[in-house]
């Protein structure tokens, strides 16, 4: 399935035979993100549709489509509840703020509106019906050619055998022509039908559609039973013929369905959803085109964090009922996970087993649900004797649904081993954040499926799901000391070192942390990348502290006393924290040091607290508590970091999100009883920052869930641990577009020799 | 309503500022005095009624006994304004004793007319004579077209469809001071020029208005006629027809420049021609109280710097160009977004912070006018930090000296620069290389001291 990678630049394409890759290849995945500069600037992009034909009810009518494929819908318009959902499944959401809403058509959406049962007409006559002008003729035809081929064809797995179906036997015949499809059929005796297809007839589309938008002839056609038409293809070349079928050769991607209510091959799995499990009304509508026709899809979910996508997870796997592996990406988030599946399901105890590098458990029974790493099953080198019969059992299994979380942040190249590796009749993939505009979006389009929902942050936090976040933005002029170290060419690579331990930085943030301890009683999280910075404020604030090489056991001790412990309200966290490390106790994030551009990390770790808390009603509009929740990024003023802000906060301020500028911090009048207010240890903490190593003030290199092996030293290989371990890609990458200008980056300075490597890592290898 | 006092102020100040005989001449005409009555601040009003039939000097000092202490201020304001335009005439005779007298021809005409009654100007014309009146909303429509089309043709748009019949002698007066043009270049808005375009419609018109009055002179017309037509139009009423035969000769032109302007329509029937004044002409008046005259807003502006303008009009695009980009253009919708850039560029041109956002405050959409704030917080906050954050650097001409041959001349000549107190930057003392950098009004200075110790 190498189809991904397809239109990359070639010296990006280093992955091949190749296990384990070289540290430049980190940004093949990740350095998609910065340079995808957002589509909507340049002022060459100005359209001018004034020609547009106006229909004399417009007012009526909730949205205007450009022929470029844009989207404007109004929100206060009485049909836009149809109208969003009608459009997140045709479109990609560009922004979605308070009154107006912008979405994109694009393959990709169309495909994926296909693929959840709209077809090529609905969409276009639901698109007249709504739109307030006529439709661009561009747009009609953009359609049509979009989905044309998309979604005629379904590979189905019944009764364990692979079948190929189309409603349209033409397009069959076609793929029947192709060499390798037509050696893989298995020609089955029991067949009808002139061609020799199995004719069979398959539910129609319930909920799928926007059905009060449409009128009843089309409303009866949609909900017909469509007759269809299949041939077998024999197990072992599915891939084959799946590959075959992609848009660089034939171009009939297939959809995948389970139709697991007749597999009975697959034993059963007991389980189901406790009775207090009540999905929202949003999970319930992802789960509902999950399973629109009676069978399960394979897709993609997007819930922002904190919305409750583990619960969509658990049903999904209840609804199947059949074996379930569960993919996250460290061993928190395992253990997080096997908790929520007995939490909301009746699943026992010796159903479900976690499998890291610390617990190697097996369940028993013949069915039941695995939860393990993304590393641990991509994992090449040799492994334990243990692990390695696990992950034998891992691969002869044949899965009912693979469950993998956080999909945005792993590399396709370990999708393709996972899902290689593993039999899975249905994926589906969850995330919070699907930055769109990156190229990944085509892997994981074909390699997991569609996306088959995503969530409207700013509905959701007026139904109260999540917490109303007020987000700001703290600008801290440099001091004068440290901004004229700040300018100088010798210190170019301490420039981010001494933005964020910049004294006025360091006095807000304390002062921020006291006044939300101590005025409200709120739990904070303090996010530093930077791991020169993370130690020295964590110490000289004396708060505890997690980053990349502290262990698992460390790690749940203090999130343990965070959750519980009245002395510990605030805790420092590296970027080990911003995914799936579930703190549903905090409702304040302090964020002092940053990954350069991320949009996504930005998100990942607001995320961390959107968990609504409190009563619901007081949440939902027009409650009690205007904010609860409050995220904070320090930034030094006329450093790089205001630039990046900007561009981090992006994504946010498309989901509607405001940040409030907020200068003069902390207050004027504030003195000695914040640190560095004299001059002197202002001064002191410069030659600090100026002396420690270049390596020390760089970024943090994350050995995130090294797997057994990988922390053995005895076999450690010459690159970087993270890229051994898998989990390259998994690190952050800054200046990812001017690092080739440059010429030089602060990746290519990572210390490789581990003589080298920070004192605290040291200790851990010596 | 505030604009529309706003105007009459600056209406009023313009006819203060009359020399005494032609507002002498002015207060000949009933309507004017009646104008002028209507404009004046309450008290002031109170006082001109109080004295209407006391023919004799009335002493500051019993005047003065009239108000309670704490109406001192209003009191000095009512005076001043009254003596300003005339209405009061200030003696102070050998007692030094301060007296006021009431102008006696608008004494004369204000008694008049309270006794009469109020006289129309002139009567509209029969209904059976003009058959075909437009309706209100067209009449409305006619105007805002009208206005928008010669505001067009005012900045140069290139979006003009078709130009209206003002002479370009006269548009060339506008366009002073809103328009510059250096040679052989297109013509460039100005900063006021950029300032009159996101002011509201009344107040451009006003200012339009200015213009047009204040070069009566040059067209061979009496501003005071002028001023007085304008007036005596604003006690016509909206929508009705009235016949031009009425009019003076100067009148009369004057209705056809006012024509182009969207002030009044002109028709013409069978045998009579007639104008009909729209809601610009009489919004001109102090009397006119209708503030259903604010339009309805119409730009949208939402948290992450989007802007929606619900707009077909062209004039509307041009504006939101000055500080925005514009992106989409929809048969009735821009699309745009304010950008760091954008913003910078409108800051170039002299547009304000405050400017902006007022506008984006004042055409809100209604579906975001109800709410507070009507535009957010966070777009008004960043547009007024981008604002103060290029006025952190403060701009120095200055000229920078290097290449010394010696250290003693280049600590001499920075000495030299410090003793005017021009010195900026020298290069700091370890450092090898020697350059300094000194104010450019001190250059002349500094040349002559250095080939002086050349020498």
């Amino acid at each position: 399935m190498g189809h991904g990678d397809k239109g990359r630049p070639s010296k990006k394409l280093k992955f091949s035979a190749k296990e384990i890759t070289q540290l430049d290849d980190e940004d093949a995945y990740f350095g998609g993100e910065d340079i995808d500069d957002d589509v909507r600037d340049g002022e060459g992009k100005k359209r001018d549709f004034t020609k547009l034909e106006l229909k004399p009810d417009h007012i009526n009518r909730p949205l205007w489509a450009c022929a470029d494929g844009r989207i404007f819908l109004e929100t206060f318009s009485p049909l836009y509840k149809q109208a969003y959902d009608f459009l997140i499944a045709i479109a990609e959401p560009v922004c979605r703020p308070e009154s107006m809403h912008e979405y994109n058509l694009t393959p990709h959406s169309l495909y994926a509106a296909v693929s959840v049962g709209l077809e090529t007409e609905t969409i276009i006559s639901v698109l007249n019906k709504l739109s307030k002008t006529k439709l661009p003729k561009e747009m009609i035809d953009f359609i049509h050619g979009s989905t044309a081929n998309y979604g005629k064809v379904k590979l189905v797995l019944k009764k364990n055998r692979y079948f190929v179906e189309s409603p349209f036997p033409e397009v069959l015949k076609t793929l029947l022509k192709d060499e390798v499809i037509s050696k893989s059929r298995i020609i089955s005796e029991g067949s009808r039908g002139s061609d020799g297809f199995t004719i069979s007839k398959t539910m129609g589309e319930i909920g799928a559609g926007p059905s009060d938008l449409l009128n009843e002839a089309e409303l009866a056609a949609a909900a017909e039973e469509k007759e269809t038409h299949a041939f077998e293809v024999d197990p072992t070349q599915v891939e084959n013929v799946k590959e075959r079928c992609l848009p660089n050769a034939l171009n009939y991607p297939m959809l995948e369905e389970y139709d697991f209510r007749n597999d009975t091959v697959n034993p059963d799995l007991d389980m189901e959803l406790k009775p207090q499990a009540q999905p929202r009304p949003y999970q319930e509508k992802s789960l509902s085109k999950m399973f629109g026709n009676g069978r399960a899809r394979s897709g993609i979910i997007v819930l922002p964090c904190g919305a409750g996508k583990s619960l969509v997870g658990v049903s999904a796997a209840s609804r199947i009922r059949k074996s379930c592996l569960c993919l996250a990406t460290n061993a928190v988030s395992v253990d997080q996970w096997a908790f929520q599946f007995k939490l909301w399901s009746t699943i026992r105890d010796e159903q479900i087993c976690r499998f890291t590098s610390d617990s190697k458990e097996r369940f028993r029974g013949n069915a039941g649900v695995v939860v393990t790493t993304y590393n641990m099953v991509a994992f090449g080198g040799k492994r334990s004797e243990e692990s390695e019969k696990i992950i034998e059992e891992i691969r002869n299994r044949e899965w009912g649904l693979l469950l993998m979380d956080e999909v945005h942040v792993v590399p396709a190249q370990m999708f393709r081993k996972v899902i290689s590796l593993t039999k899975s009749h249905c994926k589906l993939g969850l995330t919070a954040t699907l930055v769109r505009e990156d190229e990944r979006i085509t892997d994981l389009n074909f390699l997991i499926g569609p996306k088959l929902y995503e969530a409207n942050w700013l509905d959701l936090v007026k139904g109260g799901f999540i917490a109303n976040v007020q987000c700001a933005e703290v600008w801290c002029p440099m001091t004068k000391e440290f901004f004229a170290q700040y300018l100088k060419k010798e210190n170019s690579k301490k420039k981010q070192a001494l933005y964020v331990m910049n004294p006025n930085k360091f006095r807000a943030c304390e002062f921020l942390i006291r006044f939300h301890e101590q005025q409200r009683g709120d739990k904070i999280i303090v996010f530093a990348d930077n791991l020169f910075a993370l130690v020295e404020y964590a110490m000289k604030l004396r708060k505890p502290m997690i980053y990349g090489a502290t262990s698992h056991v460390e790690r749940t001790k203090i999130l343990e006393a965070f959750k519980t412990s009245r002395d510990v309200n605030t805790i420092f966290l590296s970027k080990v924290g911003d995914n799936s490390i579930d703190i549903p106790e905090a409702n304040v994030i302090i964020q002092i040091s940053s990954h350069a551009g991320s949009r996504r990390q930005e998100a990942q770790r607001l995320g961390r607290i959107l968990r609504a808390k409190g009563k619901l009603q007081d949440r939902m509009a027009g409650g009690k508590e205007e904010y609860n929740a409050f995220f904070y990024s320090l930034v030094s003023m006329d450093t790089q970091e205001m630039y990046y802000s900007t561009k981090r906060q992006q994504f946010l301020i498309d989901q509607g999100y405001s940040f409030k500028v907020i200068t003069g911090l902390p207050p004027p009048d504030s003195g000695p009883e914040l640190n560095y207010h004299s001059l002197d240890d202002q001064l002191a903490l410069l030659t600090k920052v100026l002396s420690a190593g270049d390596e020390a003030v760089g970024l943090e290199q994350l050995e995130e869930d090294a797997d057994d092996i990988a922390l053995h030293k005895a076999r450690r290989f010459g690159g970087s641990m993270s890229a051994m371990s898998g989990a390259n890609g998994m690190v952050y990458m800054e200046y990812s577009t001017g690092r080739h200008k440059l010429g030089k980056g602060q990746m290519k300075s990572k210390p490789k020799d581990p003589a080298k490597r920070h004192h605290l890592f040291k200790r851990r290898f010596g | 309503m505030p604009q529309v006092r706003i105007i009459a102020k600056n209406f009023m100040d313009m006819v203060a500022a009359l020399p005494a005989m032609k507002l002498d001449k002015l207060y000949e005409n009933a309507f004017i005095c009646e104008a002028i009555l209507r404009s004046l601040p309450p008290l002031a009003k109170k006082y001109v009624l109080q004295m209407l039939c006391i023919e004799v000097p009335v002493t500051a000092k019993s005047m003065e006994e009239w108000v309670l202490p704490d109406g001192v201020s209003k009191h000095r304001v009512a005076i001043d304004r009254l003596i300003q335009l005339r209405i009061f005439t200030e003696t102070v005779d050998r007692k030094r004793e301060t007296t006021y007298t009431l102008n006696p021809i608008f004494q004369t005409n204000l008694k008049k007319l309270l006794l009469y009654g109020v006289v129309l100007p002139r009567e509209p014309m029969p209904s059976n004579v003009t058959v075909r009146l437009p309706s209100s909303e067209d009449l409305e429509a006619f105007a805002l077209e009208q206005w928008e089309c010669f505001l067009l043709q005012l900045i140069n748009s290139s979006q003009i469809e078709r130009p209206s019949n003002i002479s370009s002698s006269m548009m060339k007066i506008f366009q002073r001071g809103l328009l510059s043009q250096r040679d052989k270049e297109a013509p460039r808005l100005t900063e006021s020029g950029f300032q009159f375009l996101l002011m509201d419609t009344n107040a451009q018109l006003w200012y339009i208005i200015r213009e047009y009055i204040s070069n009566s002179e040059e067209r061979g017309v009496d501003s005071a006629d002028l001023i007085s037509c304008l007036l005596e139009l604003s006690f016509h009423v909206t929508g009705e027809a009235y016949n031009i035969n009425t009019l003076t000769e100067v009148q009369k032109n004057t209705i056809k420049d006012l024509a182009d302007l969207g002030l009044v329509k002109l028709q013409q029937g069978r045998k009579d021609s007639w104008f009909i004044p729209t809601r610009l002409a009489t919004n001109l008046s102090v009397s006119l109280t209708d503030s259903s005259s604010r339009k309805q807003g119409f730009v949208v502006v939402e948290t992450n710097f989007r802007l929606y303008a619900y707009s077909t009009s062209k004039l509307h695009c041009e504006i939101l160009r000055l500080f925005s980009r514009v992106e989409y253009q929809l048969p009735n919708l821009i699309v745009g977004a304010i950008t760091k850039e954008s913003l910078y560029s409108a800051f170039e041109n002299g547009i304000t912070a405050d400017q902006i956002i007022s506008f984006l405050q004042q055409n809100a959409h209604p579906r975001v006018a109800e709410r507070v704030p009507s535009v957010p917080e966070n777009v008004t906050d960043q547009i007024r930090l981008w604002e103060t954050d290029l006025n952190r650097v403060e701009m120095t001409p200055a000229y920078h000296y290097d290449g010394f041959p010696s250290r003693d001349l280049f600590e001499g000549a920075s000495d030299f620069a410090r003793g005017y107190n021009a010195l900026l930057w020298e290069d700091p003392e370890d450092s090898k290389k020697m350059s300094l950098v000194v104010k450019a009004e001190n250059h002349v200075h500094m040349r002559e001291y250095l080939s002086r110790q050349r020498q």
